[in-house]
């Protein structure tokens, strides 16, 4: 059982390293630029055919009923190259979790099957709790249906999916709930693409609602307690993206420093510059090796996954964050050029620290959780 | 009783007074006027952050992520206006005279708003600092008059300095590693001046400046021993320029590659070079050193000053963001955690400021600014009729006897010390302050969450601007070294610095 599952790991982990290297590589730098050129609708097309946008979705949904563990090595292999597809993947992977928690699978059904990226997507605010972004406001509309009213900020592949799945209060109703709306209904108005720090081909729209109509996913009030829970999960996730983006900058400043001739011999051989390189290094994989333990365990359901999940995320997304400044000073000023990949990995890092929510506030929840008692 | 002269022994112990002191020493020997003039500059820079820089660096920056090509001449043209290239120009070479050291103030208030702005000016006085550190006096009287003259008529006239080539950075930033650095752009020597081939890349303001202080080597083959120090004008046959760099921030400021192919530089714009430095006291590396140091020392408080700026602009958006944010049901600013946050940040700022006044205070006692500051001198140029300047120092200026004077005090009369205590803490404020510039902007993006992550809001572009501090003039390695060699190293005989 373990080995066939090694196995399939395997195969999973040469075709997305494959798929970056054919798809993503070369149109990195194009792709970064302002104003966006999301990724070219092939490279979507392809992501979506290979499942890339279903891989956790059950698989009476059509779906390739993966769990965190092939998710989070897709989304660290494809950031080796380009977080930006991972944090398409990442996103649509929350919603459609958030989805399935609330019970409302069926809503997915279909969608990933039937070939078109643009309905395979869903749109999410995915760098908030969605506590704190609550702009929206729900009113029943006869029937099964809701009307949303409101403003919400940054709506992540709000302007490329078909439907956005959004936080909003309905009035009288203690907490949150979720409503899947399709983007191109009436009364839904998105902004230009944001121009933002990083993953530039992983836009985000702002969206004004003006009673445009949505369905209730799940139950009302409940928000809350489906986004806990799919955070948790995809905490993992989302700290194996910050590891792919460890590893594609390791491996461009060993690669640099070791042509790079600076006081008479390549930089590798200043000590203060290995110094650096070892920092790198040793951060990188411990930081691979966290996300692998806390898929382990995430996996295998054990008693205290859940903070480790959230304890990983918080420590290997900062992990990236100094790894990367490192990586663009080990290049020196060519490190600060676009012409190089280092820059790029330095803003998507810090962007992918922002990933469900203020850091801070993410660290309180951890220690609020284990002050009351939940397992670690 | 201890007698008094073993006290005083024990002084002569690392750390040593002068270099512990610099302010102290300073603020007996400094002219008061001095503080009412930074008055009167950190007053103009406000005016001018709130007028020009705040209403245009996002706009600037969104446009040159569409248009990476675009040069920002119309913000150039408008500080050409209000003064800003000429504000620190001594008032020997028609300037107005405003003292070296308030010029940090300056580009930390501008950096706190854009520090890309704020390059497009403070640039200009490391191409300044460069030419002043070869003590050239009529070709610094020419240049400089240049750039007034460009004022009086509305054509900026810039300064920009090109150490920089493809395949030496760190080398040519540092006198111990020039010998083995591998440079490729040459000065031949001539009849009647240099001939120069190579190109110079990552120049910032290249693109925008009109004279530009060349370094390059006559022996390709021995840098160390054959450095020159060029005035280049553009319109010069052979010199032109290249590409502009597409970089991650600080994208209002051009980084640029600046070509040269058999370019005739005349004798008259050689600012300094090896053979004159061999006619001086000392070995023609160690003048040569001396003039680099003495570059970087005043260079580094400006680059203190960028970094200071940045983490100063991280905090006031992560400031005005818990200001008016709730999060978990109240203002963020009354959150305990997010208090610490921002003291935290607000140290930094207080922190890296500390280190370029003391750095500046330092080159004030010990360094550039020594003459400029000395109270006879600051008074006369302060308070002399600008007509008699012109009409009678000036002419002065030309005379060989004035640069071989000034040339004596700076460079032979300079003590090991001296150049330690300055390029000690140039380099220690440099890293310092751009270290606690990185820093605050992480804090305030992880302050801001989403928020932070909006071009719009301005935090994420303190962030991609603030990392070049940390490479420019020298990366933050080579500064730390550098602080090992002067401050450190001297107290270990066994110690020896680049020889891993
Ligand atoms: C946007 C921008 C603007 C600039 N503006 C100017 C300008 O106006 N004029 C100008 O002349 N230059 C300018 N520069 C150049 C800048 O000063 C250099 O980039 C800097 O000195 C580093 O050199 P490098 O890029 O060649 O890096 P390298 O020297 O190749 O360094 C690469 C890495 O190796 C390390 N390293 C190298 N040698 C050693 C050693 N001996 N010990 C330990 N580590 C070492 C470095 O610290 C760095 O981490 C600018 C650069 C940029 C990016």
């Amino acid at each position: 059982m373990g080995s066939r599952i090694d196995e399939e790991l395997r195969m999973l982990e040469e075709m997305a390293l494959d798929f970056a290297e054919r798809e993503l590589k070369d149109r990195r730098e194009e792709c970064d630029h302002y104003p966006y050129a999301p990724l070219e609708e092939n490279v979507l097309e392809k992501a979506c055919d290979v499942g890339f946008f279903c891989m956790t979705v059950p698989e009476e949904l059509e779906g390739g009923a993966m769990g965190v563990e092939a998710l989070s090595l897709v989304l660290k292999d494809i950031s080796r190259t380009d977080a930006s597809l991972a944090g398409v993947i990442f996103t649509t992977a929350l919603a459609q979790e958030l989805v399935l928690a609330a019970g409302a699978g069926s809503v997915l059904a279909g969608a990933p099957g039937n070939g078109s990226w643009r309905e395979s997507l869903i749109a999410f605010p995915s760098f908030d709790d969605a506590a704190e972004n609550l702009g929206l406001s729900a009113e029943r509309a006869g029937g099964a249906g809701y009307t949303l009213t409101g403003k919400v900020e940054y709506v992540v592949l709000g302007g490329l999916a078909s439907r956005a799945l959004l936080p909003a209060a309905v009035p009288g109703v203690d907490g949150y709930s979720f409503f899947l709306l399709d983007l191109d209904a009436e009364g839904v108005r998105k902004s230009e693409p944001v121009l933002s720090l990083g993953l530039h081909s992983c836009p985000a729209v702002d969206l004004e609602l003006d009673g445009a109509r949505a369905a209730l996913v799940g139950e009302e009030g409940l928000g809350a307690s489906y986004f806990t829970d799919c955070a948790d999960r995809l905490s993992i996730p989302a700290a194996a993206i910050s590891t792919g983006i460890m590893k594609g900058c390791l491996d461009e400043a060993l690669e640099y420093s070791r042509q790079r001739f600076q006081g008479g011999r390549e930089i590798v051989n200043w000590s203060e510059l290995r110094r650096i390189l070892a920092d790198m290094a040793t951060v990188q994989a411990t930081a691979d090796a966290l996300v692998a333990c806390a898929c382990v365990r995430a996996e295998a359901d054990e008693p205290g996954w859940r903070l480790l999940a959230r304890a990983t995320a918080l420590q290997v997304q900062a992990a990236a964050c100094d790894v990367t400044t490192d990586g663009i000073q080990v290049l020196g000023g060519n490190g600060y050029m676009e012409d190089y990949g280092q820059e790029k990995r330095f803003r998507d890092a810090k962007q992918v620290q922002a990933l469900l929510g203020l850091v801070p506030m993410r660290k309180l929840e951890y220690i609020t959780r284990v002050i009351e008692g939940e397992p670690t | 009783m201890v007698p008094r002269g073993a006290n005083l022994a024990v002084l002569e112990r690392e750390p040593t007074p002068k270099d512990i002191m610099c302010g102290l020493d300073a603020s007996g020997g400094m002219p008061r006027a001095i503080r009412k003039e930074t008055l009167e500059v950190l007053a103009l820079a406000r005016r001018f952050n709130e007028l020009v820089v705040r209403p245009g660096a996002l706009e600037l920056d969104r446009r040159k992520h569409e248009e990476p090509d675009y040069l920002p001449w119309d913000f150039v043209h408008e500080a050409n206006s209000w003064g800003l290239y000429t504000m620190f120009i001594p008032k020997l070479f028609g300037g107005q005279g405003y003292n070296l050291p308030a010029l940090s103030y300056m580009v930390e208030e501008l950096g706190s708003a854009c520090t890309g702005m704020a390059n497009l000016v403070g640039v200009h006085y490391l191409g300044v600092a460069t030419l002043c550190s070869s003590w050239n006096m009529r070709l610094m009287n020419k240049v400089m008059r240049d750039t007034v003259e460009g004022e009086k008529t509305g054509e900026p006239c810039l300064i920009s300095l090109a150490i920089t080539e493809p395949g030496a950075g760190t080398d040519v930033e540092e006198v111990e590693l020039v010998s083995k650095a591998t440079v490729t752009c040459q000065a031949k020597k001539v009849p009647g001046g240099y001939v120069v081939n190579g190109r110079k890349i990552f120049i910032s303001n290249g693109h925008l400046s009109t004279w530009h202080m060349l370094i390059a080597y006559e022996d390709l083959a021995s840098p160390e021993t054959s450095t020159v120090m060029l005035a280049v004008r553009n319109g010069m046959e052979g010199f032109s320029f290249g590409r502009q760099e597409r970089k991650m921030g600080q994208k209002g400021c051009p980084a640029s590659e600046l070509i040269f192919e058999d370019c005739f530089v005349p004798d008259e714009n050689v600012c300094f070079s090896a053979s004159e430095a061999g006619s001086m006291k000392g070995s023609a590396e160690r003048v040569t050193m001396q003039v680099i140091d003495s570059v970087v020392s005043t260079s580094r408080a400006g680059v203190a000053g960028f970094g200071t700026g940045v983490a100063r602009g991280a905090y006031e958006e992560a400031l005005r963001f818990a200001s008016e944010t709730e999060v978990g049901g109240k203002l963020l600013i009354n959150h305990e955690w997010a208090q610490c946050i921002l003291a935290e940040m607000y140290k930094n700022v207080a922190v890296s400021r500390l280190t370029y006044v003391e750095t500046n205070n330092a080159n004030g006692m010990y360094g550039m600014f020594k003459i400029m500051q000395w109270k006879p001198v600051y008074y006369y140029l302060k308070f002399v009729p600008r007509a008699v300047i012109d009409r009678v120092v000036q002419p002065l200026l030309d005379l060989p006897a004035m640069t071989w004077l000034f040339r004596k005090v700076m460079f032979e009369w300079q003590k090991d010390s001296d150049w330690q205590c300055t390029s000690g803490w140039g380099s220690l404020a440099k890293f310092t302050a751009t270290d606690a510039g990185v820093r605050n902007c992480q804090l305030a993006l992880e302050l801001m969450g989403r928020a932070g992550l909006r071009h719009d809001r301005g935090a994420e572009k303190h962030l991609r601007d603030s990392k070049l501090l940390q490479i420019y003039e020298g990366t933050n390695q080579l500064n730390r070294l550098n602080v090992f060699k002067c401050f450190i190293g001297r107290q270990v005989p066994e110690a020896q610095v680049f020889e891993d």
